[in-house]
């Protein structure tokens, strides 16, 4: 026990590890800041393209559900390597960049799911009304679908924005500098020589940041049902 | 250059209609005008594709062949929005935009289609609220409205576009008993302003009173046509007497 505080102690007082820590916590931040942020676009497009009623939307909507279906059936950490070692296997190609686009793909695969269930739960009876009114298909989509659907999408996306969060530990497999990395790095015999502080310290920082992205998820649904009830 | 005979306008008229889901025929062949002024009253049993029909004119379903025209303009997928904003609709079901209050449910429309500016639209819409009394449901949502506020708000807001005809989907239908006469008190006066209208409505005494003919559909044709006089107290058609000896 004693032992644990004084490696406590050790972690917080050397600047080396302080630093590693923060470092690998900053690329964790920006990697899945990034992806949350690219994975979210893309994905409305491909919900986009799938709930559109063209015709000429039709092999594009096809493409998507090929799409959909091979990013959701096939291992992350797959994806990752095939998006490091074959994809983009350029000599001095910035690794972030790469890690960004792998989850921000992924995700893009789970947010239009999302998306498309929120566009699809909005009553047809509101895109009729203004239809029948004479209104545009992009005033009805951005004035009566798209803030009706937010409501039903709001809670699914949150939680998808903490499963791209945690899952980015997994670019320590690719060798990236993450929190992930930092700990076992922190620990390992070279440096601390003891994984236990280490490992719990990064498992609070990831604890933090997910408690703090459900809480921002909760206020905005909070504020989102007031504006329900309104009279 | 004087015209010597005036005829009526045509407002609708439909020719050779056919509609089918998949297999599903719904209609099938509808010849129908309507002429400015009217008030045709739509009746046929359930599932008899009355909806759908009415659906139809506006493309709210495509047709699966024929022809709709509005003032003799064949309606098409290029002028479909000018038509519809023509071409008011009142729902079963209201259809009041849920997450716009009472006063952005009735001015989107106008001024989104630059009918009005906003200012002279927010004037409309007050006048029209105060007529049917809800001057001050304005900035409410309408899940705060009851059905009979609600429908009574969505027939002002066809109105908001000055359209040239008005078509009513069982207006009634999804309402208690006590705001239907509100609902109906308001198409009335709407009716006697001189609107064209077509109506499906399961309201008997209704339909008798404000109908100047009474169109009958069943399995997607019209199968009789007349004044509500001879219609109600003459039915040609041995469909049509079974159907009133049901429902009167
Ligand atoms: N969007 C749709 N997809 C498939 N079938 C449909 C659709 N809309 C209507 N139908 C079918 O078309 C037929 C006619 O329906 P419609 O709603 O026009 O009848 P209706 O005369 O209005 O009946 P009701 O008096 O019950 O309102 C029914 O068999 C119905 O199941
Ligand atoms: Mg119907």
């Amino acid at each position: 026990m004693e032992n644990f505080f004084s490696k406590i102690v050790e972690l917080w007082t050397t600047p080396e590890y302080i630093d590693s820590l923060f470092h690998g916590f900053l690329l964790t931040i920006e990697i899945a800041f990034f992806a949350v942020f690219l994975g979210f676009l893309l994905g409305l497009i491909i919900a986009l393209i799938e709930t559109g009623k063209s015709k000429w939307l039709n092999p594009f909507k096809f493409i998507c559900r090929v799409y959909v279906t091979i990013i959701r059936g096939t291992p992350m950490a797959l994806q990752l390597f095939i998006m490091f070692f074959i994809i983009f296997a350029i000599r001095d190609f910035p690794q972030i960049i790469t890690a960004v686009l792998a989850f921000a793909f992924n995700s893009a695969a789970y947010s239009s799911e999302i998306i498309r269930g929120g566009i699809l739960s909005v009553d047809v009876g509101q895109t009729e009304a203004g239809m029948a009114l004479g209104l545009s298909n992009f005033t009805i989509f951005t004035k009566i679908v798209a803030p009706q659907a937010i409501k039903n999408i709001i809670p699914a996306l949150g939680n998808e924005v903490i499963t791209v969060f945690k899952e980015t530990a997994i670019v320590s497999m690719v060798g990236m500098y993450d929190l992930n990395m930092a700990a076992k790095d922190i620990g390992s015999g070279q440096n601390m020589a003891s994984y236990v502080v280490p490992m719990f310290t990064a498992a609070l920082f990831y604890l933090a940041v997910v408690y703090l992205i459900s809480f921002v998820i909760k206020q905005i649904e909070k504020r989102m049902r007031k504006s329900d009830v309104r009279v | 250059m004087s015209e010597s005979k005036k005829s009526i306008r045509s407002e609708i008229s439909v020719r050779k209609l056919h509609k089918s889901f998949g297999d599903n025929k719904v209609l099938n062949g509808i010849d129908f005008d309507l002429f400015e002024g009217e008030k045709v009253v739509v009746l046929g049993p359930s599932g008899s594709g009355k909806s759908t029909f009415l659906r139809c004119i506006n493309r709210l379903e495509e047709p699966t062949s024929g022809e709709i025209s509005f003032q003799d303009t064949p309606i098409d997928e290029k002028n479909v929005r000018e038509m519809r904003a023509k071409i008011g609709m009142v729902f079963q079901h209201f259809n009041l935009i849920s997450n716009l209050t009472v006063m952005e449910n009735l001015t989107l429309a106008p001024v989104k289609l630059k009918r009005l500016d906003i200012v002279e639209a927010e004037k409309k819409a007050r006048k029209l609220l105060r007529h049917i009394g809800l001057t001050e449901k304005a900035d409410s949502f309408p899940a705060s409205l009851s059905g009979g506020q609600k429908q009574r708000v969505a027939i002002i807001r066809a109105l908001m576009m000055e359209p040239e005809v008005l078509l009513f989907d069982e207006p009634t239908s999804a309402l208690d008993p006590e705001s239907i006469g509100d609902v109906l008190d308001l198409i009335r006066e709407v009716a006697d302003n001189g609107m064209t209208i077509m109506i499906v409505t399961h309201e008997m005494n209704f339909a008798k009173e404000i109908a100047s003919r009474i169109v009958f559909i069943d399995k997607g044709k019209i199968i009789e046509e007349n004044t509500p006089d001879k219609f109600f107290s003459h039915p040609k058609t041995p469909r049509v007497q079974e159907f009133l000896k049901k429902v009167l």
